[in-house]
């Protein structure tokens, strides 16, 4: 920007006071999982390893969590393979291979991509009710996967169209088919598209709520989010520690993926379609 | 000997309403070079794209060895192509570019290598066959290209103005290279070029374009010397044959008041008189002055005036120094002269 | 035609689940609210018509919920296309890794879990001596419970400012810089160049993220659900969406009425096909849709 950038320090310090809370707030988590009692953001009480007790004991009654997490991350990396997988494949047809009714298939995904999917909720149980995947987790990855399929779509169509038609004509002389063509010289060459969207995925999967709270029942079949809701419900006050433990838990995975994958992300998360 | 016979009957294209090939019948035989010679945008692209099988035709066929191929796949078709932007695979070395169309065919890891490494040999890119094509230069990128198209010894090999972007000290030895190549390998070919020279150097017989249409199809020699019309007598030739349009009569051309005579076998009322540059003698009688000279190395093409809006381009031996309004005599006698009547065909021998 | 049967492949699987998992849905929600429904009829509906959309129309709480969710939507909507804004204009001026940064912490609330999200919202709205902001207020009350709404409107907003922020942000670097540089060579103050140059341009980006998220924060109900779940009290923070999963999955008489929650649905989905074809005109369709230049498949 052309603007007079001599005053920034002070834009920074009305920033860094606008966004003060969010610090707090991620603060708060960190300090309370480890500490005995929190008083605002003052740990009282001393450190209390018990916070994390749940990381080799039952909490409750409750199945362990490692079971919770090896079902959230199964969850996170199905939906994460199937969407990109399915999303390139339409991806790939819609911008590279004739076929009638093009134009129609285009506008419909841009349709449901701003379409608002949750208040499709209540049909979808019913469905999977109706298909037998009612409480299984290949149901909710199905379901999850498909919601997200019409973004996936939309991003992916965007790299096929940059890629060089010189060169997907050279690959059919060569003697390559369209079905060839798109798993050894398009996936390839799209790979920023596919992480970002895998990244992306996974992101959203891992964190998913409303899906599986819905539409799984069964605590052998929960997710994290599904374990610590029903901590959140459970669990007095005085016990927030193990809350944040729990909580911090989860979220490390995603800190770490999001600062990995996050030059990717900006783009997909401005064209994306959570509230 | 490996290369087909390709024959186009009738073969057209239209993109939507645009007719961009009008139906075109054209035969290359077998291991024979046929080069596609036109100016830009007058369909050579989408004539070679459709004998790859990458365009469907709008109508007419394509023939293979005599069996009808327009609606088999490309990848079945068996050729080589080369594009102008080389298209080579970017996230591929040089070694796996090459060999991607053996390994399409299932060919044994030791066969490929011995291919890739003969093929890349031969072409004089062997050291750099583990490099990205982004890591080397335009001319390895040409011959990787070409390596590409000729490892799998296709029986046609499609050559979309390979040399354009080399420069022009690469394209004249590359010129030569592909031609022996392609003889050696007897591989029938197709080049599209809007380059003459190269076409008339390496081609067999030339096809000329202009806008969707053959003008004429014909060798090199012919094409030089008995041009069918004046689109190609115009574009076959460089500098540019001069066609003066008038009209004939009994043994004479009348040419805007200025009468030459003719040899027998001209054509009556208007038309158009062609003689080439090279062909025009000084130190004749029909008066000229001197517009520019411009010295090409071994000769000089004069601009000579005539008066009245006439010109004439004459192409003279280098050594003579000449003032610009100095007043020059013409002789057109025993110069081959070339006839079109007035649609602009070739008329007489 | 073996032409089509390549196509077909590529177009199988996510055709299957669009269709499975949206078409379906789409048309099944307008069938189920012409039922009766429920946990009690479950294996044996019956059609009732309009019944549905009547009892709506009559219902003793369906102004309230009209109400809150126009509360809900307008408030949560300004504050996050001005955060937005407000954000975007900000991290322009500043150094680009520190811009960076701020937008990266902005981002954050968005890709945490909701639980764990709302988690951290619990955590600080607790009455004293555990809650930050009893703290520092001095005013010892379970925040949540006291002031819904604000909680609802911020905890919502942080999430979706993020997204007006990301957008504003590309279109503000695509603003040619020539245009800022004779703005203050007019002698234009950095202030004026905002509110003359800048604000300006941004109007598409502003209408366009308005009106996106006004179809989403119609529909969404997943944070309110987690810090609310519509009280405190009788229906205080219960919105639109929010009542139609209610109505659906957790009565408050324990017999989940899926034909009234479907009913409920059905008025979403209407608004939002029609608004996503609206969307799809104003778009440049033709644009996006370039002929494949290979005519084989
Ligand atoms: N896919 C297409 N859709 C519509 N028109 C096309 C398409 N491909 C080519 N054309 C048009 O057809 C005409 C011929 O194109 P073509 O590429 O065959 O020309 P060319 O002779 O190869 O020219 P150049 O020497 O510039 O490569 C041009 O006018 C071009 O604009
Ligand atoms: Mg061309």
């Amino acid at each position: 920007m052309g603007l007079n950038r001599r005053v920034w320090p002070w834009w920074a310090v009305l920033l860094g006071l606008l966004s003060l809370p969010i610090v707090a707030g991620y603060l708060w988590l960190v300090l309370s999982s480890l500490s005995n009692q929190m008083h605002g953001l003052l740990p009282t009480g001393g450190w209390k390893l018990q916070n994390w007790r749940f990381l080799w004991e039952s909490v409750g009654g409750r199945p362990s969590i490692w079971g919770a997490l090896s079902n959230t991350l199964i969850f996170a990396f199905g939906v994460a393979a199937l969407e990109v997988l399915i999303s390139a494949m339409t991806a790939y047809a819609i911008s590279r291979l004739r076929f009638p009714g093009r134009g129609i298939y285009l506008g419909m995904i841009l349709v449901l991509h701003s379409f608002p999917a949750v208040s499709l909720l209540i049909a979808i149980f019913y469905i999977l009710r109706l298909l037998g995947l009612f409480d299984t987790l290949i149901g909710v990855i199905l379901v999850k996967a498909a919601l997200d399929i019409p973004l996936g779509i939309w991003v992916l169509k965007g790299f096929f169209d940059g890629l060089s038609w010189d060169m997907e004509m050279a690959a059919l002389t060569d003697g390559a088919s369209r079905w060839v063509i798109f798993w050894r010289i398009a996936l390839p060459l799209v790979r920023p598209g596919l992480l970002a969207l895998g990244t992306f995925a996974l992101l959203s999967a891992w964190g998913e709520f409303i899906l599986p709270y819905t539409l799984i029942i069964s605590n052998k079949t929960w997710t994290l989010s599904l374990y610590l809701q029903s901590l959140i419900g459970a669990v007095d006050l005085t016990d927030y520690g193990l809350l944040a433990a729990v909580g911090l838990f989860y979220l490390l995975p995603v800190v770490v993926l999001f600062l990995l994958g996050q030059r990717y992300l900006l783009d997909i998360y401005g064209g994306g379609s959570k509230g | 000997m490996k290369g087909s016979q390709v024959r186009l009957e009738g073969l057209s294209k239209r993109f939507g309403k645009v007719e961009v090939l009008r139906p075109l019948d054209l035969e290359v035989q077998p291991g024979e070079l046929v080069a596609f010679l036109g100016p830009s945008g007058c369909g050579k692209t989408t004539t070679l794209l459709l004998i790859a099988g990458i365009y469907q035709p709008s109508s007419g066929g394509i023939f293979f060895d005599g069996k009808q191929v327009n609606s088999l796949h490309p990848k079945d078709r068996d050729i080589g192509m080369v594009f102008q932007s080389y298209a080579l695979y970017p996230h591929l070395n040089l070694f796996e570019n090459i060999a991607f169309p053996l390994r399409l065919k299932r060919i044994a890891q030791a066969e490929v290598r011995r291919r890739v490494d003969q093929v890349a040999e031969f072409l004089g890119i062997a050291q750099v066959l583990f490099r990205r094509p982004g890591q080397v230069s335009g001319g390895q990128q040409q011959r990787a290209a070409l390596a590409r198209a000729l490892v799998k010894e296709p029986s046609l090999l499609l050559l979309d103005e390979p040399l354009s972007n080399l420069d022009a000290r690469i394209r004249l030895s590359a010129r030569s290279e592909i031609r022996r190549l392609q003889q050696d390998l007897g591989i029938t070919s197709v080049l599209v070029t809007h380059d003459q020279s190269e076409a008339l150097a390496m081609a067999d017989r030339v096809a000329v374009f202009s806008t969707g249409q053959v003008q004429q199809f014909a060798t090199p020699e012919e094409l030089y010397h008995r041009p069918s019309n004046t689109f190609v007598a115009g574009f076959v030739g460089d500098p540019p044959m001069n066609l003066l349009q008038g009209t004939f009569t009994e043994g004479k051309f009348d040419w805007d008041g200025l009468t030459i005579p003719v040899p027998p076998g001209h054509p009556g009322g208007s038309g158009y008189l062609g003689v080439r540059p090279e062909d025009i003698r000084l130190g004749g009688e029909i008066p000229t002055r001197l517009g520019i000279a411009e010295p090409l190395g071994r000769e000089v093409l004069l601009s000579l005036d005539l008066g009245e809006g006439k010109t004439l381009k004459v192409l003279t031996p280098a050594g003579t120094r000449l003032a610009p309004g100095a007043s020059l005599g013409l002789e057109l006698r025993g110069a081959p002269l070339h006839f079109f009547d007035a649609e602009g065909r070739r008329v007489g021998s | 035609m073996r032409r089509w049967s390549v196509a077909a492949l590529f177009l199988l699987p996510g055709s299957l689940l669009i269709v499975l998992f949206f078409l379906l849905p789409v048309v099944l929600t307008l069938v189920l609210s012409a039922t009766n429904l429920s946990t009690t009829t479950f294996s044996h509906p019956s059609w009732v018509g309009w019944g549905n959309y009547q009892e709506l129309l009559q219902a003793r709480f369906t102004p309230l919920i009209l109400k809150n969710t126009l509360k809900y939507v307008i408030l949560t909507l300004f504050f996050n296309v001005g955060m937005g804004l407000l954000l975007a204009l900000i991290t322009a001026f500043l150094p680009v890794r520190l811009g960076d940064a701020f937008r990266a912490l902005w981002l954050l609330p968005r890709i945490t879990a909701s639980v764990v999200y709302v988690l951290i919202w619990q955590g600080l709205a607790a009455v004293a001596p555990y809650g930050l902001l009893s703290d520092l207020t001095g005013n010892s009350q379970n925040w949540i419970q006291q002031s819904p709404w604000a909680v609802v409107v911020l905890a919502n907003g942080v999430i979706g400012a993020s997204f007006g922020m990301l957008l504003f942000t590309s279109a503000i670097r695509a603003i040619p810089s020539d245009l800022l540089h004779a703005a203050a060579v007019d002698g234009a103050t950095t202030w004026q160049s905002i509110y003359r140059v800048v604000l300006p341009l941004l109007r598409w980006p502003i209408l366009f993220v308005s009106a996106y998220q006004t179809l989403s924060l119609l529909t969404s109900f997943e944070y309110i659900l987690l810090l609310t779940n519509g009280g405190p009290g009788f229906y205080s923070t219960e919105v639109w969406s929010l009542s139609a999963y209610h109505q659906a999955f957790s009565n408050y008489f324990g017999n989940a009425q899926f034909g009234l929650g479907s009913a409920m649905a059905a008025v979403l989905v209407v608004i939002g096909v029609v608004v996503s074809l609206i969307y799809l005109r104003v778009f440049n369709f033709k644009e996006l849709l370039g002929e494949p230049k290979v005519e084989v498949n």
